[in-house]
């Protein structure tokens, strides 16, 4: 192996991580969707030739580190490395092929150099739609992965250079928006192309032998730094659970998320195996999802930066018995695998706190509340509205958690009241924080939030799938948990309550949908916060009204 | 006498750490440049006694100054250090923490302690107004005479000297914050207003409020800072006519920056981007690509067939502002930035900056981290006793010993090959950052031009040219206070904006025509109060538009397009070639939605008519020789005074070229000339790859 320049090294890593900043903004900018546009829900990576993931651009943290485990299982059992020619493009959007639910689809592309295979460069991207039963391919009460969508088993899209007109069209008949869909599918391929040309470049640069070698020398750094944060963490084996309110199908039977960290020297070992079996409702997770939230736990645990890689997962081993609510198994339906990703996070940084006290928060909210309106108005005109909302964070060694935040596994944006009230018959009635919803603590979780919609229309349906309203944001270190979260339909001036997941509730003109959200688990005892912080929340109405 | 008839005009920026003056003077057609050290404590003190220093050495009294333009981060400050006055927050009640949430998405995806920008205005001060405006301006909720009683007796009850008004749909109708405006200046007369309908009159909430916060946080702030630079200059006798910079490029009069200080938020480096546009139409180079790399910052913007791109949205220190604004991505890389290496031999060079204060190593005030300016001096591209002018003697000794302890010893390397090495990671920096930029607008560096200013840039110019492709560059004349001529050339513009989501088709011919009526008659007012003639006053209307769906829009020019179905027609057919261009695709079977109107309204000012500037003849054209490290090796290498290129000489690379306070680094491959107006261009010969 050739020694390698520090100094290269560092110009390449960075030129990498541009490729990848290249084919982002050229997602971006062809793409059709604003799921795309505006919620940024796509991520572009380079791997090296074996299908290491080196460089990444990611916005969504469910994303990151993601397609490494696609396109290892792509490579591991459906398309060997040596079928890959220049000019192929493979994708797949199968949860049961390495992927974590319909919407999103994986695209990788071998960079050749003199016939040898050098790098592969990837995009995924969350889609508008994948057909099945429900628009978006969301629906909360499918319990069959056939009624999610169409799954595209690892394919052939483009084999040197020529598309596969077959395979476009059939995907193109099965989405119910497909100029969005097969556009943003074209955006992917741009984005491929983008990336291809860059590693093209700096491999006619630097050669070859360089490239690989440079690869192979960042994931090394990444393992070793990964392997100092994990040998700071005592050795032992650290234990915490949590559980999910319901599936939506079963509502009285709570669902148990375990995780035994052990950690031996420079390894972690990751144990799932007191998680309870997967259940009929769609929050099941494969392993390709409940990876994501294991690696994002550990990076975002450690305590220096650490250049996110390959390399930073090798040090650490996840054990998982097939058929759990987090390594589901086929045909489970998978939709909102985001559900036990978020409570997943929570128990790790759990766990971990007793390993590492002082450096890790109290439970946030841990849910992505999803709303969904569709109203009708007399003339027939239907108009969809889908929100997702956030909750308190909580309560950290170093402050008080934030509130109304996006935390953990998504990182979403509001949408605008008068964008909505803009585009469709409803008017929101209340927007705000709401107070007395984060645990006490020396340090305060924080606050959950309001807000309340109003029906214009003559008629509309509601979709809501949320969970905590049962079990509560857990505090740390004898913090007070943060509040649970409610839904209620307020009709004729009366309050309904409703459960957390609920699919095509009728509305009238005049009703209203209030949501309060979770606020976060507090820190230390209530006991030791300041009372100029305490004076400080009771001036600024952060405390129960 | 009045303005435009005096002799003397002055183009003032003033920075963190230098006061730039550029001075234009009638009598003899000559624009010539001044610098001093910035004072922060009251940057007026240096403004005025910069004029003064500049007048006894170019030959003019304070009396001979018509125009004086004036650049300023006095409120960008004041933000970035939170130095703001004490203000309430008046929005509709039920939606008083729309400032404090925001958009709620976190910038850091692996923050485990995210924290998000704090309200400028505490929850205690934000009342809740019982209103309610609909998206189309009609009232749900008309205020009565005692729900405005409470909120007045909520303001008098508070220590605060500003307040600002931002209810749901104002953009749309300002009826309601109108009537309470009036109602607070009749009970609280010491307070400044600030409405979210006359701020910034355009849909979405939380992008609304917080312009209109800031604007009333800086409004004590901004006519503090003006009146004390009235006082200095009474004290003087000194009278110009004074103008202040905006963000969007143009200047207003004081009183305008006292009233709308949030337009003044962003305009730190828009005098360079303005002094591009100026030298991109003087040399017919429709495409540039303008790179202003100073102490701490490196600044990218882009004149696209003699356009500079407006953006409708910013924000400064994570707080957004919805102003027109130039569109200049920044990145934190300049001359202070420091070179670190880590325990796995990891280098990497900024975005920490050793600033002015410490500085450098060379600087010797105390920096003892290398920095840029380190390495460069290191390899001999700047010399120690020229830097300046020689008016700050450099420690070259220092610089290369702090480089060989911090980077070449962690490394393996010596001092040369680790100075090397820094100015390689920092070339590679700079170029991706340029890249992005246009690659973000569809666009392609090798058809650029780079236009290199800026104390630190054109070191790199050469090398950051060539990691692009990009074969020509423009070094102007006084590179260092670049700025402060686009400040001179600057015109007069008031922008404005009103929103109202609506299809773009013949249902929209009527809104838009009376409309642009009230927005042009508002902005005609506004030039009669500049005294601008009617002949040199200029409006430019511009649509927002997206396809119905869209979250975002794009901003369509109408230039002189008929303002009637037709005119819509034509409008929507440039707005899917603009979607086109800039996203690659358009779809004309969609319906097109307009969501603000824009209008500019320029007083045009005289330009300035400068006579070519001419070599000083001195006897010896080359300055010298010195060793420099020139692709891993010391080279014997001609050095050059920027004042004695004449016409006919051709400088080939490597070869340096120095002036007062910055200096060119010809690179090998790349030769140099004289080109129009002094200022020089260099080409790449090499043929192409």
């Amino acid at each position: 192996m050739t020694t390698l320049d520090p100094i290269e090294l560092e110009v390449l890593r960075n030129a990498l991580t541009a490729a990848a900043a290249e084919m982002d903004v050229t997602m971006w900018r062809t793409s059709r969707s604003t799921i795309v546009r505006e919620m940024l829900d796509y991520s572009t990576a380079i791997f090296d030739a074996d299908g290491n993931n080196v460089a990444q651009s990611a916005r969504i943290p469910q994303h990151l580190n993601s397609m490494g485990y696609f396109l290892r299982t792509i490579l591991d059992r459906f398309v060997p490395a040596d079928l890959w020619e220049e000019g192929d493009v493979i994708i797949s959007n199968d949860p049961y092929c390495g992927g974590q639910h319909l919407p999103d689809i994986a695209a990788f592309r071998p960079v050749f150099s003199g016939g040898r295979r050098v790098a592969i460069v990837g995009t995924l991207c969350h889609h508008l739609d994948m057909g099945g039963m429900s628009p978006g391919s969301y629906a909360a009460n499918a319990t069959e992965i056939y009624q999610e969508g169409l799954r595209i088993p690892p394919s052939k899209l483009f084999a040197r250079g020529v598309r596969n007109d077959v395979l476009w069209r059939l995907i193109a008949q099965n989405v119910r928006q497909p100029v969005a869909v097969m556009g943003d599918l074209q955006s992917q391929i741009a984005s491929l192309g983008v990336g291809v040309r860059a590693v093209e470049i700096l491999t006619a640069r630097y050669g070859a032998d360089t490239l690989i070698a440079s690869c192979s020398a960042m994931l090394d750094a990444s393992e070793a730094a990964m392997r100092d944060v994990i040998r700071a963490i005592p050795d032992g084996a650290y234990e915490f659970e949590d559980f999910l309110d319901d599936d939506g199908i079963d509502v009285a039977r709570p669902v148990r998320i375990h995780a035994r960290i052990s950690v031996t020297g420079d390894t972690l070992v990751v144990d799932l195996s007191g998680s309870d079996r997967e259940v009929p409702g769609p929050i099941n997770a494969t392993l390709g999802s409940t990876s994501s939230a294991v690696y994002f736990a550990i990076v975002a645990a450690a305590d220096r930066p650490i250049v996110p890689n390959a390399g930073c997962y090798r040090p650490i081993e996840i054990v998982a018995p097939e058929g759990l609510i987090v390594s589901a198994q086929h045909p489970a339906p998978v939709a909102h695998r985001l559900a036990p990703g978020h409570v997943l996070l929570n128990v790790l940084f759990g766990a971990l706190a007793k390993a590492i006290p002082g450096r890790l928060p109290a439970a946030y909210y841990a849910v992505s509340y999803v709303c969904s309106f569709q109203t009708m108005e007399a003339s027939g005109a239907r108009k969809v509205l889908v929100e997702i909302e956030v909750g308190g964070c909580g309560a950290h060694p170093d402050g008080d958690g934030a509130s109304a935040h996006s935390f953990g596994m998504h990182n979403n944006a509001s949408i605008p009241i008068e964008m909505i009230e803009s585009s469709m018959p409803i008017t929101m009635v209340e927007y705000g924080l709401a107070p007395g919803t984060g645990g006490d603590g020396r340090h305060r979780g924080g606050l959950g939030l309001r807000r309340a919609w109003r029906i214009d229309s003559q008629a509309a349906t509601f979709t809501g799938q949320m969970d905590r309203f049962h079990f509560r944001p857990f505090g740390l270190d004898g913090g007070e948990p943060g509040a649970v979260g409610h839904l209620d339909l307020i009709r004729d001036g009366k309050a309904q309550a409703l459960p957390s997941k609920i699919s095509n509730m009728p509305l009238r003109n005049g009703d209203v949908i209030r949501l309060v959200t979770s606020g976060g688990g507090g820190l230390g005892p209530p006991s030791e916060r300041q009372a100029s912080l305490r004076r400080r929340d009771r001036e600024q109405g952060y405390l129960m009204e | 006498m009045n303005a435009s008839t005096k002799p003397v005009r002055i183009g003032v920026d003033i920075g963190g750490t230098f006061t730039d003056l550029q001075i234009f003077d009638a009598r003899d057609g000559r624009i010539v440049a001044y610098k001093l050290p910035t004072t922060p404590e009251d940057p007026s003190i240096a403004l005025v006694e910069g004029i003064k220093t500049a007048g006894r050495r170019y030959g003019f009294t304070l009396s001979d100054v018509g125009y004086l333009m004036h650049g300023t981060t006095i409120a960008t400050n004041a933000v970035l250090e939170r130095k703001l006055p004490a203000g309430a927050l008046v929005t509709t009640a039920g939606f008083e923490d729309v400032l404090e949430i925001g958009r709620h998405y976190r910038r850091e995806v692996y923050s485990i302690h995210p924290q998000p920008v704090p309200a400028l205005i505490p929850r205690n001060r934000r009342f809740g107004f019982h209103e309610r405006m609909r998206f189309d301006g009609t009232a749900e909720r008309v205020p009565t005479e005692a729900d405005i009683d409470a909120v007045i007796t909520q303001l008098a009850a508070v220590d605060i000297e500003t307040v600002a008004v931002a209810l749901l749909h104002a953009y749309a109708n300002s009826d309601h914050e109108q009537r309470l405006a009036d109602r607070i200046r009749k009970a609280l007369p010491r307070l400044d207003i600030s409405l979210s309908s006359v701020i910034s009159p355009e849909i979405r909430e939380y992008e609304r409020t917080s312009t209109t916060v800031l604007n009333a946080l800086l409004q004590p702030v901004v006519r503090a800072y003006i009146e004390r630079l009235g006082a200095r200059m009474r004290a003087e006798a000194f009278a110009p006519h004074l103008l202040i910079v905006q963000s969007n490029g143009g200047v207003c009069t004081p009183a305008t920056a006292a009233a709308e200080p949030a337009r003044l938020l962003l305009s730190g480096p828009s005098g360079g981007a303005m002094a591009a546009l100026e030298l991109a139409r003087q040399f017919d180079e429709p495409n540039l690509v303008a790179v202003d790399m100073g102490g701490t910052s490196f600044d990218v913007s882009v004149v696209r067939d003699n356009r500079l791109e407006i953006v409708t949205l910013s924000e400064i220190d994570r707080l957004p502002v919805r102003l027109p604004m130039i569109e200049i991505r920044t990145i934190g890389a300049g001359g202070g930035s420091i070179a670190r290496v880590n325990a796995a031999r990891q280098m990497t060079v900024g975005p920490e900056s050793a600033g002015a204060r410490p500085g450098p190593v060379c600087y010797s005030r105390g920096g003892t981290e290398p920095t840029v300016t380190d390495a460069n001096l290191a390899l001999g591209r700047l010399d120690a006793a020229t830097f300046l002018g020689g008016a700050m003697a450099l420690d070259r000794d220092a610089a290369r010993a702090a480089i060989l302890a911090r980077a070449g010893d962690p490394l393996g390397f010596d001092t040369d090959a680790a100075a090397a090495g820094i100015l390689r990671l920092t070339n590679t920096n700079l170029a991706a950052a340029i890249r992005v930029s246009l690659f973000e607008k569809g666009l392609d560096p090798r058809d650029f031009t780079m236009l290199s200013f800026g104390g630190a840039g054109s070191v790199h110019a050469c090398a950051v040219a060539d990691e692009l492709g990009i074969r020509r560059i423009i070094f102007p004349v006084d590179a260092s206070t670049f700025s402060a001529r686009g400040v001179l050339m600057a015109d007069i513009e008031h922008a404005f904006g009103r929103s109202g989501v609506r299809r773009f088709d013949g249902s929209a011919v009527a809104w838009v025509r009376s409309c642009f009526e009230s927005l042009k008659a508002e902005g005609a007012a506004r030039l009669e109060a500049d005294g601008i003639a009617p002949d040199d006053r200029q409006f430019e209307l511009s649509a927002d538009l997206r396809y119905r769906g869209q979250a975002f829009e794009l901003s369509v020019p109408w230039g002189e397009i008929s303002l009637d179905d037709d005119g819509i027609g034509e409008i929507g057919l440039r707005f899917h070639a603009q979607h086109a261009q800039r996203f690659s695709y358009a779809s004309p079977e969609d319906a097109i939605e307009l969501v603000t109107l824009r209008l500019a309204a320029i007083g045009r000012m005289a330009r300035p008519q400068i006579s070519a500037e001419q070599p000083s003849h001195t006897d010896s054209p080359t300055a010298g020789r010195r060793s420099v490290y020139v692709n891993g090796q010391w080279q014997d290498v001609a050095t050059w005074r920027r004042d004695a290129i004449r016409d006919s000489l051709e400088i080939v690379g490597p070869a340096i070229v120095e002036e007062d306070y910055t200096a060119v680094y010809v690179a090998p491959g790349w030769s140099l000339a004289r080109g129009r107006d002094g200022h020089l261009v260099a080409v790449n010969n090499e043929e192409l790859a």
